[in-house]
């Protein structure tokens, strides 16, 4: 169960976040829509412990383990994920370097027999296929020259073989066409099971119709203004967020 | 006014600073005529401008004279061990006895600018080092390898020549380390002759309290090819000085190097490339990361020569600081007398990414890790574009072993 309560968040010195709460339960899928600049990106950046997002007030915690007292390392060890709305490239590493890394650094962490080259290269390729991801990228630099959709991909195969508890998935729909959208969210609800809790951040209807929710939640400025079923997003669909903004004030 | 006669004339301030040769006495042997004029006249050079000082301006940035007193009042000892599987490596100092003309030249060339009192040092005291001269045609495949090794409290100068003629290709890869506090000094020219491949690596891992001052002169000839390379990791301070002619067309010099430094060490890369032919190409590409209060230098100088039309020459400084304390200081420079040339050069100075580090340790990597793959990732940019397979591994394998200190 992910549970943040009262969360407040800062950079630069200047609030973004005014109080979030939220309770995800096991296996839940929650969606997160809101307005440009809203503090969404915020949110899932002070939940994957990044430096400059700084929390002022509040909780938030995994199974009842504080994850606000952890480096980023260890947070992903406890189990979450992040695909990143902006995934960074990373020139001279290469792919399968970083995913070997990264998968036995969690593995180790987990408490679980590192892989070698070999047993790795096996899982890789196999995750690979299934989100049609080329064999060539595992000797590419990090996401260095990749299109925008692969890059998005990259996020999906990194989540696969790291096998979160709680992945948060910042826009991994936008700048996807049609059929990476498919992809993605097949792989996505590929991973969906009862021990695996996921937070999707969009700003479209189209990812949720692959991908149904259990709850969305509009966010803006800094604040959770509603909740409610999957019909959420389509009533915002249709009357838009000044609709919703004007019947929160 | 007629007072102006009165002023007083003072003498005009010298860059040099004779009285820093102090320590220097010359050295009586006998030998060879020539061997008895280099000698003196790199003794006569020597006690004329004292060693390097920062008044110089190519030696702006590294002071050594305060990690060098006390030394040179004698020559001390060091192991050359080689690995010479083709027997090319010949011991100048039994040449001596009867050295041939080329190599009599090559030894009594001048150095080519008026800074460079350290290469008169070698010939002060020059009693031995190490020759290969691979004939035309020769094509060497296994790489000669030649590690040398200092001793506590040694000052050593040894000269290096390498000579290929037409056509032959020849690998060597210098091994300098030892333990203590030791200051070497040396002098190597390389002639690379006309199409002609020589490939020059070192992998400079002295002593925490070594000083390593090295010359090289590279001479290219037409369509050969030059590859030198520098992993610097060890010394309190190094310098590595490299001027490379490249003096027939369609000569190509690849200059790079690897620094790799922490603690207080200071390690500076000085090259100067000079263009004298037409259609030449060359590159130099140096990559440092500094930690602590480690001090880089890269000073880099191409020169087109009127008439090296046709040149393409770049360099690139890329520094990586670790921590507030480190310092990176870089002049390049281009001097273009020729017509249609492509030059470009660029320095940069940065900090790892911390949007980098960020993501990888997202995805669980240790921070140390994290640092230790992006550092290896920065430096393997040069690695990669050597020639040498081997070489490439042995760099890497040092790059890593170095991250674990
Ligand atoms: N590192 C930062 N430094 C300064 N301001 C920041 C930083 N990160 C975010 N902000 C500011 O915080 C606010 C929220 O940004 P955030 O990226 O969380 O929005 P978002 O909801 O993800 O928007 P989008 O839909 O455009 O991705 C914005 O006003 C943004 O400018
Ligand atoms: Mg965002």
């Amino acid at each position: 169960m992910i549970e943040i309560k009262d969360l407040h968040v800062e950079t630069d010195d200047k609030e973004i976040l005014k109080g979030i709460d939220l309770t995800l339960q096991k296996g839940e899928v929650h969606a997160i829509m809101g307005p440009n600049g809203s503090g969404k990106s915020t949110l899932s950046y002070a939940l994957a412990g990044r430096d400059g997002y700084n929390v002022t007030k509040g909780t938030a915690s995994i199974n009842e383990q504080s994850l606000l007292d952890m480096l980023p390392e260890e947070r992903a060890a406890a189990g979450v994920f992040l695909a990143f709305q902006y995934p960074v490239e990373i020139p001279g590493v290469q792919m399968s370097n970083f995913l070997k890394t990264a998968l036995n650094a969690v593995r180790k962490a987990r408490g679980k027999d590192e892989l070698d080259a070999l047993e790795f290269l096996k899982l890789a390729k196999k995750k690979m296929k299934e989100l049609g991801v080329s064999d060539d990228m595992l000797k590419r630099p990090v996401n260095v020259g990749a299109s925008g959709g692969e890059k998005k991909r990259n996020e999906v195969l990194q989540m696969a073989l790291l096998e979160p508890s709680f992945a948060v998935l910042d826009e991994t729909d936008s700048g996807l066409d049609i059929d990476s959208l498919k992809i993605v969210a097949d792989g996505i609800n590929k991973l969906r099971s009862p021990e695996r809790t996921f937070l999707v951040i969009t700003h479209y209807q189209r990812l949720l119709d692959y991908i149904k929710p259990d709850v969305v939640h509009i966010l803006a400025d800094g604040r959770i203004i509603k909740s409610g079923g999957p019909e959420l997003a389509l009533e915002l669909e249709e009357k838009g967020y000044a609709g919703f903004l004007g019947q929160a004030a | 006014m007629s007072a102006s006669k009165n002023i007083m004339k003072f003498p005009k301030k010298s860059r040099y600073k004779p009285e820093t040769a102090d320590v220097f006495v010359p050295m009586e042997e006998g030998g060879a005529d020539w061997l008895r004029a280099l000698r003196k006249s790199g003794f006569d050079e020597l006690k004329e401008q004292g060693l390097p000082t920062p008044k110089l301006e190519r030696w702006k940035y590294t002071n050594l004279l305060p990690l060098v007193k006390n030394f040179g009042a004698e020559l001390g000892a060091s192991d050359v061990v080689y690995e010479d599987p083709d027997k090319l490596v010949q011991n100048m100092g039994v040449l001596f006895e009867d050295a041939p003309r080329w190599l009599i030249d090559v030894l009594s060339q001048a150095p080519v600018r008026d800074d460079m009192a350290l290469w008169h040092l070698c010939n002060a005291y020059i009693r031995d080092g190490v020759v290969i001269d691979v004939p035309a045609g020769e094509i060497v495949d296994k790489p000669v390898e030649i590690t040398i090794t200092g001793h506590d409290g040694a000052f050593f100068v040894p000269r290096t020549v390498f000579r290929l003629g037409e056509g032959a290709e020849l690998t060597v890869i210098e091994f300098h380390k030892g333990e203590g506090r030791y200051w070497n000094n040396r002098v190597t020219n390389v002639i690379v002759g006309p199409n002609a491949r020589m490939r020059h690596y070192r992998i400079q891992e002295n002593s925490a309290d070594a000083v390593y001052t090295q010359n090289t002169h590279v001479q290219i000839e037409r369509d050969g090819t030059y590859e030198g390379f520098t992993l610097a990791a060890g010394a309190a301070l190094s310098r590595n000085q490299i001027h490379a002619e490249l003096s027939g067309s369609n000569a190509t010099c690849d200059v790079s190097g690897i620094n790799i430094l922490r603690g207080s060490q200071h390690g500076d890369t000085t090259l100067e490339i000079e263009h004298k032919a037409p259609h030449c190409t060359s590159h130099q590409f140096i990559r440092s990361v500094l930690g602590d209060q480690a001090h880089g230098v890269f000073q880099g100088k191409v020169y087109v020569s009127r008439g090296a039309d046709k040149t393409d020459a770049d360099q690139l400084s890329n520094a990586l600081l670790l921590s507030e304390g480190a310092e990176m200081d870089t002049k390049p420079e281009l001097e273009i007398y020729a017509e249609d040339v492509k030059c470009s050069h660029g320095a940069t100075t940065g900090k790892l990414e911390d949007e980098s580090l960020f993501y990888l340790r997202s995805r669980g990597v240790p921070e140390d890790q994290a640092r230790a793959l992006l550092i290896e990732a920065f430096v393997d940019e040069v690695a990669d574009k050597l020639g040498d397979e081997a070489v490439r591994e042995i760099v890497r394998k040092r790059v890593e072993i170095w991250l674990k200190k």
